[in-house]
C-alpha cells in the first residue's frame, strides 16, 4: 500500500508518494528542475549536481541534489532561489565549456541562464553523466561498459578495452547519450562556438514563471519525467 | 616484524643506509599467472576483490590481464568492476614495472623541501616520467602522495627500502649504486 | 599466554608480568618507527644487542623496540630508563660506548646528547627536552613504553583495563553518556561529536552493526595515525572494542592505507595476539560480548579516507563516495549501521572511560576538548609529532615547541588541516587550536597537519600544489569537483606562468564557492579552502603575479631566472655535471655560466652548489 507524505516545494504543498525523490515529485507537479544524469527508470547518482535544491530544516538550508533526496513528511524545499540559480549557472557553464559540441548540453546551459562562457572551450565527447553505464547495468543487467579511471582520467570503457561478446549492440547507450540527443541540427564547428539556445523561446516564456515546466524540446529528447 | 635488508656499511654514506619494510615479490616473472593460492578461502566472495588484487600486484609486480579475468570469474565480480578497480587504485599497475621502482614522496612537507627536484633529477638522468619504465627494464619512476616520513623529507622508497633527506645528488648516487650492485643479501626475520 | 576467561584474569596477568619485568634493572628503549628505521635504527639495535650479549647483560637489561616517538628528525633515538638518558642520531658504531660507558658505568656520552637548536645547549634527559616539555603528551607518551608487537607490554601498563571497566559496570547508554560528556570530537578532520555519532548508531534499527577505524591517513604531511597504529595498536583496538560494546557491533575493521606497511603489520600482529588471549572473538572475558576485528589494506586513494568511499572499498568496490542524505550511522557498510572513527579518536576512548569525562573535558576550550596530535613539519627547527591541549595558540606550537624557522628566514604562514585546510599568516598566530576558531579563519584543524612556511614559499604555488593533489585524487564522479578543480588549476597555472588577468581572481572566487557548495563529498567541498584562504590573506602575492608578472618568493619558474654569481663561483664544475639539461658551461676553475634558453629552472644546480653561488633573479 502506498504511503503519502506532504512536502512543500517552492511554497506549494504537494502530496507525494513516500520513497520517491524530490526531483521526481517536482517534475510530476510541473516544477522544472534542470537535470542531466537523471533518467526516470534508472537509479540516481547525484553526479551532475544540476538538480540541486535548498532543503530547509530548523531555519538552516542545506544544498543537496533533489534526485538523491527522498521525500519525508513536512519537508520544505526551495528549487529556485537566487543562490541555487547562481550555482546551477556555474555548473552548467563548466559543462558547456567541457563539451560545447552537444546541443543538449548547450540547451541545458541556456536553460540555466548561461550567456557567456568564461573558460576556454575544450572538445570532449563525453560528459560522464553515466546514463549509458546505468542503462546497460540496470535495464539489461549486462555491465558491458563502465566507468574506468579516476578524476580527469575518468572515461567510459569496455572491460579490458574490448567490446565483450555479451554486448548485444542494443543501442540503448547511444539512445540515452546527451552527446547524441540533438534537438537541432549540426555539431558546433571549431571557432564557431556559440550557444544554440534552441530552448530559448521556451526559456523566455519560463522567465515570467521561474521554475515552471514549459514542455521544452530538451525534456522531450531527455525523456524528462513529464515526457517519459 | 617484516623482512629487512642490511646494506653494506662501507660503500654507502650513513644516511643512505635504511631498512626494508616489505618482502620482494617471490616470483617476479612467471610463465603462467596462476593465482590459486591467492584465491584460496576467498572464492565467491566479491568483497575480497581489493585484497586479492593487492596480493596479485605483490606477487607479479603488476596485474596481468589473465589474472584479473580469473579473479573476476572466481570471485563472482563482473569483469568491468575488476578493470575499474585496477584503474582506480594507485597501488595497482597494469604494466610490468622495472626491477627497481623508485617512488618519490610528493607530500606537502617534502614539497616544501624540494621533492620536485628529485623527479626532475630522475627525468634528466634516466629520461623517464612518473609511471614510465626505462628501456632496459631496470627502473620505474613512481610518485606517492605521502609516505608518512614527513619530518625526514624529501623521502624516497626503492623496492620497500626508505631513504630520507634526499637531494638530487644523493638520488643520482643511489640510482647508480643500485644499478651497479643490485640489492644485497636479504635476511628473513 | 593463557586465555583471559574472566575480568580478574586480566589483573592477575598484569601483576604476574610486572613481577617478571622486575628482574630487569635497566631498559633500553629504541624507536623502531618507520622514520627511525629509515635512519637506520635497526642496525643500531642489532649492534647494541650484540654488545649486550657479549657483556652478559642481556638478562638484566631489557631492549625494547617501540613505535614512533614523534621526534623523527633526531633519529635513531634511544632512551635509557630509569635514568631517562636520551641519545639521538645514533650509528651502529656507538653501540660499544652505549653499553660499556652508559649502561654499565652510568657515564653520559656528551656527543650523543640532544642539542637544543634554540639555546645551543646539550640536554641530558628526555624529560628536559624543551620540545617534549612544552607538550601535553597524553597519547604519545605511551609509545616509548610499549613494544607494539607484544600484548604483554600493553597489559603490564594497565592495558585493557578500560574495556574491563566498561564491560563490568557500564551498559551501552552509560558508555555513550561518558563519551558525550567528555566532548570528544572526531580527530580525523570532521570534528563531529563522537558521543552523538555513537548514540545515533546505537539507536539505528538493526541487529547487524559495524565499527570501523579509519587509518587511511591520506593528508600529505600528516603521520600521527601511522605513529599511533605502529606504536600502540592495542590502544586503538581497545577503543574500538569499547565502541562496539556501546553501539552493539560484533565486527570491526581497521582500514589502513597500504603505504604504511609497518602499521599494517603491527595491527595484524596485535589482532592475532588479542585473539590468542581471548580479547577478540566469542565471549570476551567470559561475557556475552563477542567481537572480532579484521585488517584491510587501502589501495592507494586519498578519497578512500572519506567514510562512504572507505566503506565502498571495504565492500570490494572502487572508492567513490555516495551522497550522504542518509548518514552512515544508519546506512553504512553493507547498508548496515556503522560507526566510523579516526585512529586518534579511538585512541582517546580508553583513557576517557578509565579517568572519566570530566578529566578529558578539563583540557581545551568550550567546544574543543582534550588534546590533539599535530604533525609539525616544513620550515621549522623542531619537526615531529606534537601533542598539545586544544586551545593552545598557534604561536606556542610554531615558536615555543617548533623553535621557529629553521633557516634564518622569517616565518610567513602555517598551513593547517592538509588539503582541506588553509594557510594562516603570522598575524593570525594568536588563534587557538580549536575546531571553530580555525574554521572561521578560513582553515581547519583537520587531521592535525601543520606545515610551516617561510618567505621562500610562494602562496600561489602552495594553492597550486594542493589543487594538483586534489585533482589527482578526485574520484571524478561529480561535475563541480572533476571539472571545477580542473578549471581552478587551469586558472592558477596561468597565474603562475605569468599569463594571469585581473578578472581571473573574481572568476576563481566564484568558481571556488560553487565547488564548495555543490560538490558531492568533503573532498570537493573542502578543495577550495587552500585557494580561498591564500586569496584572503595573501592577495598581494596573487596581484604581484598578475599585474607585475613577479613571484615575490622567487619560486614560480616562469618568473625567475637562475644565474651564477661570479663573485662566489670558483669553477668547481659540480653544477655543470649535475645539470640534467647541460645548460651550464665553463672551464675548470673559471666562473661558470647558465644559459637561460636551455635552463629548465629545476633548481638542481642550486641545491648542489656548496658555495651558494647560484642565485635566483
Amino acid at each position: 500500500m502506498q504511503q503519502f507524505v506532504t512536502v512543500t516545494i517552492d511554497g506549494a504543498h504537494v502530496r507525494a508518494v513516500k520513497g520517491t525523490s524530490v526531483l521526481d515529485v517536482a517534475i510530476e507537479f510541473g516544477i522544472c528542475i534542470p537535470h542531466l544524469c537523471h533518467v526516470p527508470y534508472l537509479s540516481d547518482l547525484g553526479a551532475c549536481r544540476l538538480c540541486i535544491v535548498e532543503h530547509v530544516r530548523e531555519g538552516r538550508s542545506k544544498i543537496t541534489t533533489s534526485c538523491t533526496l527522498l521525500v519525508q513528511e513536512g519537508m520544505v524545499i526551495r528549487t529556485n532561489t537566487e543562490k541555487i540559480r547562481k550555482l546551477r549557472h556555474n555548473i552548467a557553464e563548466l559543462l558547456v565549456a567541457q563539451a560545447p559540441n552537444s546541443r543538449a548540453i548547450q540547451d541545458i546551459a541556456v536553460l540555466c541562464g548561461v550567456k557567456e562562457v568564461r573558460y576556454p572551450f575544450r572538445n570532449s565527447d563525453c560528459v560522464l553523466c553515466g546514463r549509458c553505464v546505468r542503462v546497460c547495468a540496470e535495464l539489461w543487467k549486462a555491465k558491458a561498459i563502465g566507468f574506468v579511471g579516476r578524476g580527469k582520467d575518468r572515461r567510459v570503457d569496455f572491460p579490458f578495452g574490448v567490446r565483450p561478446d555479451f554486448c548485444k549492440q542494443c543501442g540503448s547507450c547511444v539512445m540515452l547519450c546527451p552527446m547524441t540527443i540533438t534537438p537541432c541540427e549540426g555539431p558546433m564547428k571549431p571557432g564557431e562556438e556559440y550557444l544554440c539556445g534552441k530552448c530559448e523561446s521556451q526559456v523566455l516564456a519560463a522567465q515570467t514563471m521561474p521554475g515552471a515546466c514549459v514542455w521544452c524540446e530538451l525534456g522531450k529528447g531527455f525523456q524528462c519525467g513529464r515526457h517519459a | 616484524m617484516g623482512n629487512y635488508v642490511l646494506f653494506s656499511q662501507l660503500s654507502l654514506p650513513s644516511n643512505l643506509r635504511a631498512v626494508k619494510q616489505e618482502s620482494l615479490p617471490e616470483e617476479s616473472i612467471m610463465p603462467d599467472f596462476n593465482i590459486d593460492s591467492i584465491l584460496e578461502g576467498r572464492r565467491s566472495q566479491p568483497h575480497q576483490l581489493i585484497e586479492v588484487l593487492q596480493d596479485v600486484q605483490n606477487t607479479f609486480g603488476y596485474l596481468p590481464q589473465e589474472a584479473m579475468e580469473t579473479a573476476a570469474r572466481e570471485l563472482g565480480v563482473p569483469p568491468i568492476e575488476v578493470y575499474r578497480a585496477a584503474h582506480f587504485y594507485k597501488a595497482f599497475s597494469l604494466k610490468p614495472q622495472g626491477k627497481y621502482v623508485v617512488t618519490v614522496c610528493m607530500g606537502t612537507a617534502c614539497h616544501v623541501r624540494g621533492c620536485d627536484l628529485l623527479v626532475d633529477q630522475v627525468l634528466g638522468e634516466l629520461n623517464i616520467k612518473p609511471g614510465e619504465t626505462t628501456e632496459d627494464g631496470l627502473f620505474t619512476l613512481d610518485r606517492v602522495n605521502c609516505l608518512g616520513c614527513c619530518a625526514l623529507g624529501p623521502a624516497v622508497v626503492i623496492n620497500g627500502t626508505y631513504y630520507h633527506h634526499m637531494t638530487p645528488g644523493k638520488l643520482r648516487s643511489l640510482i647508480e649504486f643500485t644499478r651497479r650492485t643490485g640489492e644485497e643479501k636479504i635476511a628473513h626475520a | 599466554m593463557p586465555r583471559l576467561n574472566h575480568i580478574n584474569d586480566l589483573e592477575d596477568l598484569r601483576m604476574q608480568l610486572s613481577a617478571e619485568h622486575a628482574r630487569f634493572t635497566k631498559t633500553l628503549t629504541f624507536c623502531g618507527g618507520t622514520g627511525c628505521r629509515a635512519s637506520g635504527s635497526i642496525s643500531v639495535i642489532d649492534a647494541v644487542k650484540e654488545v649486550l650479549g657479549r657483556q652478559g647483560l642481556d638478562e638484566s637489561v631489557l631492549v625494547r623496540v617501540t613505535g614512533c616517538h614523534g621526534f623523527c628528525e633526531q633519529g635513531p633515538i634511544m632512551v635509557l630508563e630509569p635514568d631517562n638518558i636520551f641519545y639521538c642520531h645514533l650509528t651502529p658504531d656507538d653501540a660499544h660506548d652505549i653499553v660499556i660507558k652508559t649502561v654499565s658505568n652510568g657515564e653520559v656520552i656528551e656527543r650523543l646528547l640532544y642539542t637544543d637548536p634554540v639555546s645551543g645547549k646539550k640536554v641530558g634527559t628526555e624529560a628536559e627536552i624543551p620540545f617534549y616539555r612544552a607538550q601535553d603528551r597524553q597519547l604519545l607518551s605511551q609509545n616509548p613504553l610499549i613494544d607494539p608487537c607484544s600484548i604483554e607490554s600493553y597489559i603490564v601498563l594497565g592495558g585493557y583495563g578500560s574495556l574491563a571497566k566498561a564491560l563490568t559496570g557500564m551498559p551501552p547508554a552509560a558508555i555513550i553518556e561518558e563519551i558525550k560528556a567528555s566532548g570528544l570530537r572526531g580527530r580525523g578532520g570532521g570534528g563531529f561529536p563522537t558521543g552523538r555519532k555513537w548514540a545515533d548508531c546505537w539507536a539505528a534499527p538493526g541487529d547487524e552493526k559495524y565499527v570501523i577505524c579509519n587509518a587511511d591517513e591520506g593528508d600529505p604531511g600528516a603521520y600521527m595515525d601511522r605513529c599511533l597504529l605502529e606504536g600502540n595498536p592495542h590502544l586503538v583496538l581497545e577503543g574500538m572494542m569499547i565502541g562496539a560494546l556501546a553501539t552493539g557491533a560484533r565486527q570491526g575493521y581497521v582500514y589502513v592505507r597500504k603505504e604504511y606497511p609497518l602499521a599494517v603489520e603491527h595491527a595484524r600482529v596485535a589482532v592475532q595476539q588479542a585473539r590468542e588471549v581471548g580479547l577478540l572473538g566469542e565471549h570476551i572475558f567470559g561475557s556475552k560480548f563477542s567481537f572480532d576485528i579484521e585488517i584491510a589494506r587501502g589501495g592507494g586513494a586519498f578519497v578512500c579516507g572519506e567514510s562512504t568511499a572507505l566503506m565502498a572499498s571495504l565492500e570490494g568496490k572502487v572508492g567513490e563516495p555516495r551522497p550522504k542524505d542518509v548518514h552512515t550511522v544508519v546506512d553504512g557498510l553493507w547498508h548496515k549501521p556503522t560507526t566510523l572513527n579516526n585512529v586518534e579518536t579511538w585512541a582517546n576512548v580508553p583513557s576517557i572511560i578509565m579517568n572519566g569525562a570530566s578529566w578529558f573535558a578539563s583540557k581545551g576550550t568550550k567546544n574543543s576538548k582534550g588534546t590533539k596530535i599535530l604533525a609539525l613539519t616544513g620550515r621549522v627547527r623542531n619537526t615531529g609529532l606534537v601533542e598539545v591541549a586544544m586551545g593552545t595558540p598557534l604561536r606556542t606550537v610554531v615558536f615555543d615547541i617548533g623553535g621557529g624557522a629553521d633557516n634564518g628566514n622569517a616565518v610567513k604562514a602555517v598551513q593547517t588541516g592538509g588539503p582541506s585546510g588553509g594557510c594562516l599568516p603570522v598575524d593570525k598566530f594568536d588563534l587557538l587550536i580549536d575546531f571553530e576558531a580555525l574554521a572561521e579563519a578560513g582553515s581547519m584543524v583537520g587531521s592535525g597537519g601543520m606545515v610551516v612556511m617561510d618567505e621562500g614559499t610562494c602562496m600561489v604555488d602552495v594553492a597550486k600544489y594542493f589543487l594538483a593533489f586534489l585533482q589527482d585524487e578526485s574520484c571524478g564522479k561529480c561535475v563541480p569537483c572533476r571539472l571545477g578543480i580542473d578549471r581552478m588549476l587551469e586558472i592558477i597555472t596561468d597565474i603562475t606562468e605569468g599569463n594571469g588577468r585581473p578578472e581571473q581572481i573574481t572568476l576563481l572566487e566564484d568558481l571556488a564557492e560553487t565547488v564548495r557548495e555543490t560538490s558531492l563529498c568533503a573532498l570537493g567541498k573542502s578543495a577550495p579552502n587552500p585557494v580561498l584562504s591564500t586569496l584572503r590573506y595573501f592577495r598581494d602575492e596573487y596581484e604581484a603575479h598578475i599585474n607585475q608578472k613577479r613571484c615575490p618568493a622567487g619560486v614560480c619558474k616562469a618568473m625567475i631566472e637562475y644565474a651564477i654569481d661570479p663573485e662566489k663561483c670558483n669553477g668547481c664544475g659540480v653544477c655543470r655535471r649535475a645539470c640534467p639539461r647541460e645548460a651550464i658551461s665553463g672551464n675548470k676553475k673559471q666562473v661558470h655560466v647558465i644559459d637561460p634558453e636551455t635552463c629548465s629552472k629545476c633548481g638542481i644546480c642550486q641545491s648542489e652548489c656548496k658555495f651558494d653561488a647560484v642565485v635566483i633573479n
